[in-house]
């Protein structure tokens, strides 16, 4: 038998071949992969979700932030939900750090285009440059890409509400709803299941909370953070970081919902088995 | 002519008790052609604070817009909105980095702090001066000057204030040719802020 070197060993796994294509981003490997952007991707898998849902008069946003202990001094503002501009908000899934870096270029970007323009930057222009910005991690100075994923919300008045993701790679995606971080794919399922897109701001409210209660351990007000985007009559943008007392309010419907729900459904089955 | 007279301009701002007035023409022309009698030169920034630019149009237009974007991305960073005097030293320093091709514009703001009336004056460099009466600039500052000088006293009314500061506004254009054709008042008062626009000579 001839010893096979490492380099022809065979790779259906890839786990030998990534090892040698992984230390640096600008490199693909021989699959075509970029291991350390899907690395970035696995370290937003661990972090607290996030979804997002496109209302008919708005859009929601909702967040799992960290776990909040008595010593933590509670951050004035969240740590999920960051205002870009006027029109536009984001929701974070993955390294805070790199997150802010990100906003910040955002912000300046927005209000780049403000001065230029003379108006609010279109929201899928302002998911652009931040996803340009992010390839450049892939492509260039062998830095690590950013360990983030953002869902963006906006109102432009040329496409209305909006919903955008995007990930580490610097691709980004429209959504009508969508969620991201830890236990997405479970979120992700019941709003396939569930989103009708006719849903007004307060359903997608409930909609939200529905798919963190699947994905969170456990529902509290205390570990989420809940926001909606909505354009007044006269033009304004409201965003609205729900209170705390609002969210607990919330969260007591929805789980009262879902424990009704549970229970039709028990007695459903103990009657079809009974027969 | 200087470069600072070529559009015409004449603002005033006031501090009263626990209030403060800014009023500016609305005149823009070239040289001595009116070409507008619209034309804005005193903004909001917050609502406790607002900016008065005299000089040059289109640096005028030009200052609002860089400080609209400053302002956004300082609101976004520090999650406030920026007090009077953090506003005023942000000016000073815009004017001053550009030291060797100034815009030519002579800045007034003025606010409210929680302890009162906030008034400031600049040159096109950034020179500042705070005052506790009043602060002017434009074409015809003397006139400004003399007006403001004789009628002013400490604590007026948001009423008397307004009366104030009209008369002196008033006056001090009908005597400059570069401005007048309009005129604009804001009353700045911790409840919040009224604007009315004063019927003078349209010449």
């Amino acid at each position: 038998t001839r010893q096979c070197s490492p380099e022809l060993a065979d790779d259906d796994d890839g786990s030998a071949m990534s090892r040698r294509y992984d230390k640096v981003v600008t490199t693909f490997s021989p699959e075509g992969r970029l291991h350390q952007v899907e690395y970035a991707v696995e370290a937003i898998n661990n972090a607290g979700t996030a979804v997002g849902i496109l209302a008919t008069d708005g859009v929601v946003m909702a967040g799992e932030k960290q776990k909040v202990t008595k010593l933590l001094e509670a951050p004035k503002s969240s740590e999920k939900i960051y205002k870009l501009d006027e029109h536009v908000a984001t929701v974070v899934a993955g390294l805070t750090a790199d997150a802010t870096i990100l906003i910040d270029a955002a912000r300046v970007a927005a209000q780049r285009y403000a001065y230029q323009y003379g108006e609010p930057i279109p929201v899928e222009q302002l998911v652009e440059r931040v996803c340009n910005h992010k390839q450049l991690y892939t492509q260039y100075g062998g830095q690590r890409p950013f360990g983030v994923k953002f869902l963006f919300a906006g109102y432009d008045r040329h496409f209305g509400y909006q919903l955008y993701l995007s990930d580490p790679s610097g691709t980004y995606s429209g959504w009508r709803a969508t969620c991201i971080g830890q236990n997405a794919n479970a979120g992700q399922s019941l709003l396939k299941n569930d989103y009708k897109g006719t849903e007004t701001t307060s359903e997608c409210v409930t909609l939200a909370l529905k798919v963190l209660h699947k994905t969170m351990e456990s529902l509290s007000a205390e570990n989420l953070d809940l926001f909606a985007l909505r354009k007044l009559d006269d033009g304004t943008m409201v965003h609205t970081v729900f209170p705390h007392d609002e969210v607990v309010a919330l969260v007591a419907d929805v789980k009262k919902e879902l424990e009704a729900a549970e229970a039709e459904a028990a007695a459903a089955i103990a009657t079809s088995s009974g027969k | 002519m200087s470069i600072l007279e070529h559009n015409g301009a004449a603002i005033i701002a006031m501090a009263g008790k626990d209030c403060v007035a800014i009023a500016a023409d609305t005149r823009m022309g070239l040289r001595q052609q009116t070409v507008a009698t619209d034309f804005e030169k005193v903004f909001k920034m917050t609502d406790s604070v607002f900016v008065g630019l005299a000089g040059l149009a289109t640096d005028v237009q030009t200052l609002r817009n860089t400080l609209k974007f400053r302002l956004a991305l300082y609101a976004l960073r520090e999650e406030r909105e920026i007090k009077p005097d953090a506003f005023a030293a942000l000016v000073s320093h815009m004017l001053y980095e550009k030291r060797f091709g100034p815009y030519f514009v002579e800045p007034i703001v003025a606010g409210l702090k929680p302890d009162g009336p906030f008034l400031c004056g600049m040159d096109l460099l950034g020179a500042p001066v705070f005052t506790e009466d009043f602060v002017v600039a434009g074409t015809c500052t003397e006139n400004l000057h003399g007006m403001a000088e004789s009628m002013w006293r400490p604590d007026m009314s948001p009423d008397e204030l307004f009366e104030t500061v009209s008369q002196c506004l008033l006056s001090s254009v009908d005597r400059d040719a570069m401005s007048g054709w309009g005129a604009v008042v804001h009353i700045l008062t911790p409840t919040g802020v009224t604007s009315k626009k004063l019927k003078g000579r349209m010449d």
